[in-house]
């Protein structure tokens, strides 16, 4: 079976279970980035807005998916607020001028790309979404 | 389907979005043309209301800032209040270098929509903890100031106008600093800013010059704080009916010395504001007092507000209880008794002191898009006519009374 295929058919096997929203998520950087370590505390503060930069000082950049099943599920586990509330917070950070938002891919295909080519910068897939040139910095079971 | 028409058999390379326009020309001036598998450096959003408010007076047309013109009769929905459309533009030009540039139409004093910068300002973070910005940005007094046109991000209909109203001025074109810095699990920011600012409301001109303010923030998981402290030299110009008849009886009664207490640019003001907004188990509770302290021209005021909300799924149900007391009138330069009974009126016209009760919900019908209601109970200070103000002499003359108004809104960003 061609890796393909067997892709193909994943996405076939996730799209019948409901349980699909629930899959594993996990925060994602370039193997070109440098060595990256990212605490849960501080995905929550960079996802929020509250930080721009690594622990360490490194300045990273975020990429969101577009809107969806695992947009939310990832909100939902990582900060614990729902769609709504995390459009709301945002939008109060973006238009006062405190916090350029996450880079918002227009879909999972673009956001691997950039994951997986641009040093410094993080974003969350669903865990079976992860290619080869990326480096897997936390898991959000 | 997304997820494998761009798996990676495709070359990385060969796929491109067709940004807009302002994006390309933005991405070559940061010289980063090349960049066509990067995330774009150019954002585009926006976020609007629109909102209908009346009250159950025809005399009393709710006004939730000295802004707003509308002479609309109180009973008519009018849509000028709470309607309001922004879009805001951020550049990246480097890892340090940022560009933000927000414009926003809302009914202003001449009754026009024309659309008002309001942010246009370098972004420059020297160290992950310093920010440095330059051009306008907004004034810091409140603890939603600068976020005051996005009612979408706040669970209430409008930000309270007893607080809110206390101080007109938006815009501020100076510098700023601003310093974060972790503290225990919290992280605390601090503010400092330099600048001037012009508003034009209903009935007068008003300037800041040389002001300067320090504001000092704590965020936490749920919980924020913030204070502020801003110092100004004041110019303020009335342009009402009321100011011209007491300024002419003034002069034609050799009292020129007076006259020139009522308006001009020799007033210096001090405003302070603190709140607090937390968030608990779906529980909001949002908080804020202000006082604006003015030697002349205008009112000494100061106000507050009590936020309880709670969410329930889609719904947000809150209430709100606001006041606003005047602590000293407009005009206090003693003159002789005869002036009196026209000083009480110039002096009640300038006092905007009430108190209100509203009941609300927010609803998120849909993402990105919420639905607001809300009914307030008003009673504007004896001898006040609070937020609902008059050109009309006798209505400063009747005794008020409580007054019900009622808003819808829906609220968006994009």
């Amino acid at each position: 079976m061609s890796p393909m295929r067997l892709i193909r058919l994943l996405a076939l096997a996730a799209a019948l279970l409901p349980a699909a929203a629930q899959a594993e998520i996990v925060i994602v950087t370039s193997q070109r980035s440098g060595a990256i370590e990212l605490s849960r505390e501080q995905a929550e503060k960079l996802y929020l807005g509250r930080a721009t930069t690594l622990i360490d000082g490194t300045p990273v950049k975020l990429v969101d998916l577009p809107n969806g099943a695992t947009r939310d599920d990832f909100y939902l586990k990582l900060t614990n607020k729902n769609p709504a509330q995390i459009v709301a917070y945002r939008s109060r950070l973006v238009f006062n001028g405190r916090a350029t938002p996450p880079i918002e891919a227009d879909n999972v295909g673009e956001a691997r790309q950039w994951l997986a080519e641009t040093p410094n910068l993080i974003g969350y897939l669903e865990r079976t979404d992860i290619t080869s040139g990326m480096r897997v910095l936390l898991r959000l079971p | 389907m997304d997820s494998f028409q761009n798996a990676p058999a495709l070359p990385p390379r060969r796929r491109r979005n067709l940004r807009p326009l302002l994006a390309a020309i933005l991405l070559s001036l940061a010289g980063s043309a090349s960049a066509a598998d990067e995330p774009p450096r150019f954002a585009l959003s926006g976020f609007g209301t629109f909102g209908l408010t009346r009250s159950d007076k025809d005399n009393y047309r709710f006004h939730s800032s000295s802004t707003q013109p509308s002479t609309m009769p109180g009973q008519n929905f009018d849509p000028s209040t709470d309607s309001v459309l922004g879009v805001q533009g951020t550049a990246r030009l480097s890892d340090k270098f940022d560009l933000t540039v927000q414009a926003v139409s809302r009914q202003a004093a001449g009754y026009d929509y024309t659309p008002h910068i309001t942010w246009a300002y370098l972004h420059y973070r020297p160290t992950p903890t310093l920010s440095l910005r330059a051009g306008r940005t907004t004034t810091p007094f409140f603890m939603f100031s600068d976020s005051l046109n996005v009612n979408y991000a706040t669970p209430w209909l409008r930000p309270p106008a007893e607080v809110y109203s206390l101080n007109p001025f938006s815009d501020l074109d100076g510098v700023d600093a601003i310093y974060r810095a972790p503290l225990g699990q919290m992280d605390l920011e601090i503010q400092g800013l330099v600048g001037q600012s012009a508003v034009l409301t209903r009935s007068a001109s008003g300037r800041l010059r040389n002001a300067r303010a320090l504001r000092v923030g704590l965020a936490g998981t749920g919980f924020s704080a913030q204070a502020g402290y801003t110092r100004t030299d004041l110019h303020l110009n009335w342009t009402d009916g009321f100011h011209q008849a007491l300024r002419r009886q003034l002069i034609a009664a050799g009292e020129a010395d007076a006259a020139d207490e009522l308006s001009g640019t020799h007033a210096s003001a001090e405003f302070f504001s603190a709140g607090f907004q937390w968030e608990k188990n779906n529980w909001i509770t949002i908080a804020e007092f202000a006082k604006r302290k003015v030697d002349r021209y205008i009112s000494t005021a100061h106000g507050w507000y009590l936020t309880v909300g709670h969410r329930i799924d889609a719904f947000t149900p809150y209430v709100t209880y606001a006041n606003q007391n005047q602590d000293t009138p407009a005009f206090c330069t003693p003159v002789p008794a005869i002036h009196a009974p026209l000083v009480g009126i110039y002096n009640n016209s300038r006092n905007t002191a009430q108190h209100s009760l509203a009941f609300g919900t927010r609803w998120d019908v849909a993402r990105r898009i919420a639905l607001k209601g809300q009914i307030e109970r008003i009673t504007p200070a004896p001898q006040s006519r609070g937020l609902f103000p008059s050109d009309t002499l006798a209505d400063y003359l009747r005794p008020t009374t409580p007054v019900h108004v009622l808003s819808l809104s829906v609220d968006f960003v994009f």
